[in-house]
């Protein structure tokens, strides 16, 4: 049999979850549950799929990059893990046709090339036209080239070439190559062969540079990674497609970024709704734990049986919290399949794990002070009534929620810089809030004694609450403030990202342009009203001291790691320019660009490089360029936007320091679709030029801002919901106190229409109090975002001012009133009735 | 060590003190009290005189400043809120002002309670006596929500008489109610304590309703008068 108290406590469940009494905070509870649920099972399903598709731009998941052959055990680990492997080995090396010559830039690949993504290759169909269609790597003793080979060879399709001691026949032209460099400085056309035919060549010698690439994917490739990483050299570099330092990677890192943003102010948002409902319960409980107590029923007693009904309420809430998570998933991903093909529902343990933990870390943390509270409930209180027994939380007491959420947030992002700027925002936040809505609420009553009778008895109630009004102003303004910072994410910061890449964003590079092309080259984008970038001049050098001191002692791993450029720029040779004036998306950020009416020697370093290499304004750079050395101050630092499609430079140099110096040229075009035959045709005249096409990684950056903004918006559907929710919890939580001020008001003589309009003013103004400080707030949060997370410009946003405002007092009011409207239509008898 | 052991109720020298700010108030002055068992004694007073805060300290859900209170001789000024608890559970009725029904619970499930925490193996027969006693048998399944006033004191009334306490404390059992509803409960409400024979201690401001019990008590700035019969009309 039962104990009493099991008895009691589910019988007190079951009636309060029949009459609706556990709705609000069984609601809040699911709403954390099936958010997080839905949320991290399908960001992390939307990131999977988006980085699936941008693996092909690496030809893999993951790739292994060394100077040398790497030992043996990397690949028997693989295939012991039942990964999919594939190896290049790249080279630059002559290539001849006749009397013909040029630098090529070789490629062999053994079978299995390209493990993600597709080699595209024109080979002749049996019409003897040319096909473009998915290639296998070339069979032995035949070649795929790039087009320019081509044009400077003046070859065809089935021709041959040779290339050190072999020779190879052209089977095809290459389209598309998934792994095409992202360097704009790669140059020489492009030749693939097979792997097994690069030992016959006899090109590979002890020094030859150059470059093994291990290609790795499959399931248990994170499991690979982790074993893989600790054991990679200094000299290896072991990357995935986030990894690098493009475009691609940088949108792949902010749109998961956007996502967990996203989804933890969704998070934020349930559990303050879990905070107000649990509070509310433990309010709504505080009579009948007197009651018990007056019968004569223990602590103990009352402990056992709030533990139960809690932990039943909690467990079934979770329960029906993963249901409906699982189910907004589903919906989720069958909204975003037209655009992300990859995503298929999996049920995966992690985001489950998560959902359940957020379930009970919410149903306990948020609870703990509330119970209590509840049950420290003097049975005196059935004589004196519940008022001032609630004693002020302890800091101690304080504490769990706010850790319950830095835990989640923590959790659920992994990400320690997203969780400490929102930690940080909210609780500068909350801070100005107390304060303000304090003065606010203050400044309201003095106003209000000169206005109307209803709008004076408004804001004697605001006042004469004040203290529970501040909690009420700070829920509304958070509700407020995460719903306006998610749309400020969903529009502004979305669409500033999208701006980076306009229409017209260059979708070519001109490489290697000489001196003396230079001419014809800006003839033709004028004549073709073509938009390109400057020309930039690139002078190869060796950055050889700092401030006098040889630079090599300073390489340290750290620049191994570093990107492509990076570390070529550090160890090796950098691309050095010059140019007159600052180049767009470039920012000093300390020190002062050149100034051209009185040149001197001088270089601008970009300002990651200048933290990496410890230099600022005012040192002194000494750069080996070709027999010469040439030496000059720092004279400013800049940030580069590496996400624009411009050619972008660690090192810019005052004209003075490289005019001299033999250069060749690059420009960043955009080539619309229609005017790429005049484009062809112009570099037909021009077989040294080389173009790197970026198309390809244009559309899928593209690809990945549209889905991201789709998620978001999903997000925000979500978002919405927990934000109703908090707002109508906390209307409930002032019910009660309500219900006694309108009776005495009635039993007073006080007029309906005069008593429903004080109450509707009351939360039209609280309302309008929030949202004026959820839009200050919101300001603040976005301020953070901008300049702490997304590296953008800081903006104002004031049309989501009005927006705010309005929304509060309108929602707020709308609410208020709803909930109210019962008490206002009954009678003053039964008012006074129910309440004294 | 001087409790009567014929008394059900005893207090002496109790006084009870507030402290609001810097100052401290006398709610109660010194007050000696006995009751014996079976007993009906009402406490009448203007608001603010202190016989609530006497009730709930003969009751034991506060502790007086000083003095002794002795409940079928247990020294309530001794216990803590836990031992106080367990004799209320074993000794002690309710009846208040304003019922203090539990919502969630139906009339029956509410009249059953001080039985079912007493570990009766027949609270759910014996509630279905009771609320048939008290005339509302027929709301048994109702929540008090959808009672009215009176039904919910005399279920109230009923949930007080269930585990047949000792003594029965009431507080202003007719205040919320209209006069004829608050006559039926009244009468209802000494039907049964005299069927039981429990001792009723009662704080009213009704002089009927006082006028109904064997003892009037006057209090008056936290001093306890016994009054005749005659003296509480004019009160």
């Amino acid at each position: 049999m039962m104990s009493v108290w099991a008895t009691q406590s589910w019988r007190l469940f079951r009636h309060e979850l029949k009459r609706g009494e556990l709705t609000i905070i069984a609601i809040a509870l699911i709403i954390a549950v099936a958010s997080v649920f839905s949320l991290s099972g399908f960001s992390a399903q939307i990131k999977s799929a988006l980085i699936q598709q941008s693996n092909s731009f690496i030809a893999a998941d993951r790739v292994l990059q060394s100077s040398r052959p790497v030992d043996e055990k990397f690949l028997a680990k693989a295939d012991e893990m039942g990964l999919e492997q594939a190896q290049l080995l790249q080279f630059s090396s002559m290539v001849f046709a006749g009397d013909d010559m040029v630098l090529g830039s070789v490629k062999a690949v053994s079978n299995g090339y390209p493990l993600r993504g597709n080699l595209l290759v024109a080979q002749p169909d049996g019409a003897g036209s040319l096909q473009v269609s998915v290639a296998q790597v070339p069979t032995s003793g035949y070649a795929y080239v790039g087009e320019s080979l081509l044009r400077i060879l003046e070859l065809n399709v089935g021709d041959g070439f040779e290339l050190g001691n072999s020779e190879f026949v052209i089977a095809g032209v290459i389209d598309k190559e998934p792994d095409a460099s992202f360097s704009v400085f790669t140059s020489g056309p492009r030749v693939i062969i097979h792997m097994d035919d690069v030992a016959a060549t006899g090109i590979v010698q002890p020094g030859s540079r150059l470059t093994y690439k291990y290609l790795f994917a499959g399931e248990s490739i994170e499991e690979y990674s982790r074993w893989a990483k600790p054991q990679v050299l200094e000299t290896q570099r072991f990357r995935d497609i986030k990894g690098q330092q493009s475009p691609l990677a940088n949108a792949l890192n902010r749109a998961e970024s956007y996502l967990s943003l996203a989804s933890m102010l969704g998070i934020i948002l349930a559990a303050v709704a879990v905070s107000v409902a649990s509070r509310r319960y433990g309010q709504r409980h505080q009579p009948m734990v007197a009651v018990y107590k007056s019968i004569g029923a223990s602590s103990f007693f009352i402990r056992k049986l709030y533990l139960l009904h809690w932990g039943a309420l909690a467990g079934i809430s979770i329960l029906v919290g993963l249901l409906i998570g699982y189910g907004i998933q589903y919906l989720g991903i069958q909204f975003m399949a037209d655009v992300v093909p990859d995503v298929t529902l999996t049920l995966s343990a992690y985001p489950l794990l998560v959902a359940i933990f957020t379930g009970v870390i919410c149903a306990v943390a948020f609870a703990i002070a509330p119970m209590r509270q509840l049950i420290a409930t003097p049975a005196i209180s059935v004589i004196r009534g519940f008022a001032g027994f609630e004693r002020r939380l302890t800091w101690l007491e304080r504490m769990p929620p706010l850790l319950a959420v830095v835990v989640l947030l923590w959790l659920f992002s992994q990400n320690l810089l997203l969780t400490g700027a929102l930690i940080l925002g909210a609780a500068v936040i909350v801070s100005i809030l107390l304060v303000v809505g304090h003065l606010l609420i203050n400044a309201g009553r003095s106003v209000g004694s000169q206005a109307g009778q209803a709008f004076h008895l408004s804001m004697a109630n605001l006042k004469r609450r004040a203290k529970a009004n501040q909690v009420q102003l700070v829920s509304f303004t958070i509700a407020i403030q995460l719903l306006l910072l998610m749309l400020v994410v969903r529009n502004d910061l979305i669409d500033e990202w999208q701006a980076q890449l306009p229409d017209n964003t260059p979708n070519q590079f001109l490489v290697n342009v000489s001196q003396s092309q230079v001419p014809a080259v800006e003839a033709f984008l004028q004549q073709q009203g073509l938009v390109a970038s400057d020309l930039y001049p690139i002078v190869r050098g060796r950055l050889s001291a700092i401030n006098e001191e040889q630079v090599r002692r300073r390489v340290s791993k750290e620049q191994e790691d570093a990107s492509e450029q990076g570390r070529r720029g550090i160890g090796r040779e950098l691309n050095l320019t010059w140019h007159r004036d600052i180049p767009k998306e470039n920012e000093i950020v300390d020190g002062t660009w050149f100034d051209n009416d009185n040149p001197k020697a001088e270089v601008s370093v970009e300002q990651e490089l200048a933290k990496r290499l410890q230099i600022g304004v005012g040192d002194t750079l000494t750069f080996q360029i070709g027999s010469e050395s040439v030496t000059m101050p720092v004279t400013s630092i800049r940030t580069v936007n590496w996400q624009s499609m411009q050619p972008n430079f660690y090192m810019i140099f005052s004209e003075s320091v490289l005019a001299d110096f033999p250069a060749t040229y690059i420009a960043a075009i955009y080539v619309p679709g229609l005017q790429k035959s005049e484009f062809q045709d112009f570099l037909q005249q021009y077989p040294t030029i080389s173009i790197i096409d970026v198309d390809a990684i244009i559309a899928q950056l593209r690809t990945v801002i549209s889905q991201v903004s789709l998620a978001v918006e999903f997000i925000l559907i979500l978002v919405l919901i927990a934000g109703a929710l908090v707002l109508i919890a906390q209307v409930q939580a002032s019910m009660e106190e309500r219900e006694r001020e309108l009776a005495i008001l009635r039993t007073l003589g006080a007029k309906g229409s005069l008593l429903t309009n004080s109450v509707l003013l009351e939360f039209v103004i609280l309302g309008a109090i929030a949202g004026v400080l959820g839009s200050l707030s919101m300001e603040i949060g976005v301020f953070i975002l901008q300049t702490q997370v997304f590296d953008m410009s800081v903006s104002i946003h004031w049309p989501y001012w009005i927006l705010g405002t309005i929304l509060g007092a309108v929602v707020v009011g709308v609410l208020g009133m709803a909930s109210c409207y019962r008490l206002l239509k009954l009678s003053s008898l039964t008012l006074i009735r129910r309440t004294l | 060590m001087l409790q009567d052991p014929d008394l059900i109720l005893q207090c002496r020298q109790v006084t009870k003190q507030v402290t609001t700010g810097e100052k401290t108030l006398d709610i109660l002055q010194p007050i000696d009290l006995r009751v014996k068992p079976g007993e009906t004694v009402a406490i009448i007073g203007a608001s603010g005189s202190g016989k609530t805060t006497l009730l709930s300290l003969l009751a034991g859900l506060d502790t007086p400043s000083q003095g002794e209170i002795y409940l079928k001789n247990e020294p309530l000024h001794k216990y803590d809120e836990e031992q106080r608890s367990a004799i209320r559970a074993k000794h002690v009725g309710f009846i208040f002002q304003s019922f203090l029904l539990i919502n969630s619970l139906t009339a029956l499930e509410n009249v059953m309670l001080p039985a079912e925490l007493a570990g009766d193996e027949q609270a759910q027969q014996r509630a279905m006596d009771m609320l048939e006693k008290v005339g509302l048998a027929d709301r048994a399944e109702h929540f008090p929500s959808q009672l009215s006033g009176g039904e919910q004191q005399r279920v109230a009334i009923a949930r007080a008489f269930i585990s047949s306490p000792d003594i029965l404390f009431a507080d202003e059992p007719t205040g919320n109610l209209d006069s004829k509803t608050g006559e039926t409960v009244s009468k209802l409400l000494f039907e049964l304590n005299q069927q039981q024979g429990t001792t009723l201690v009662l704080v009213t401001h009704d002089n009927e309703l006082a006028a109904q019990c064997q003892r009037q008590l006057l209090m008056h700035a936290g001093e306890l008068q016994e009054t005749v019969k005659a003296m509480a009309e004019v009160v």
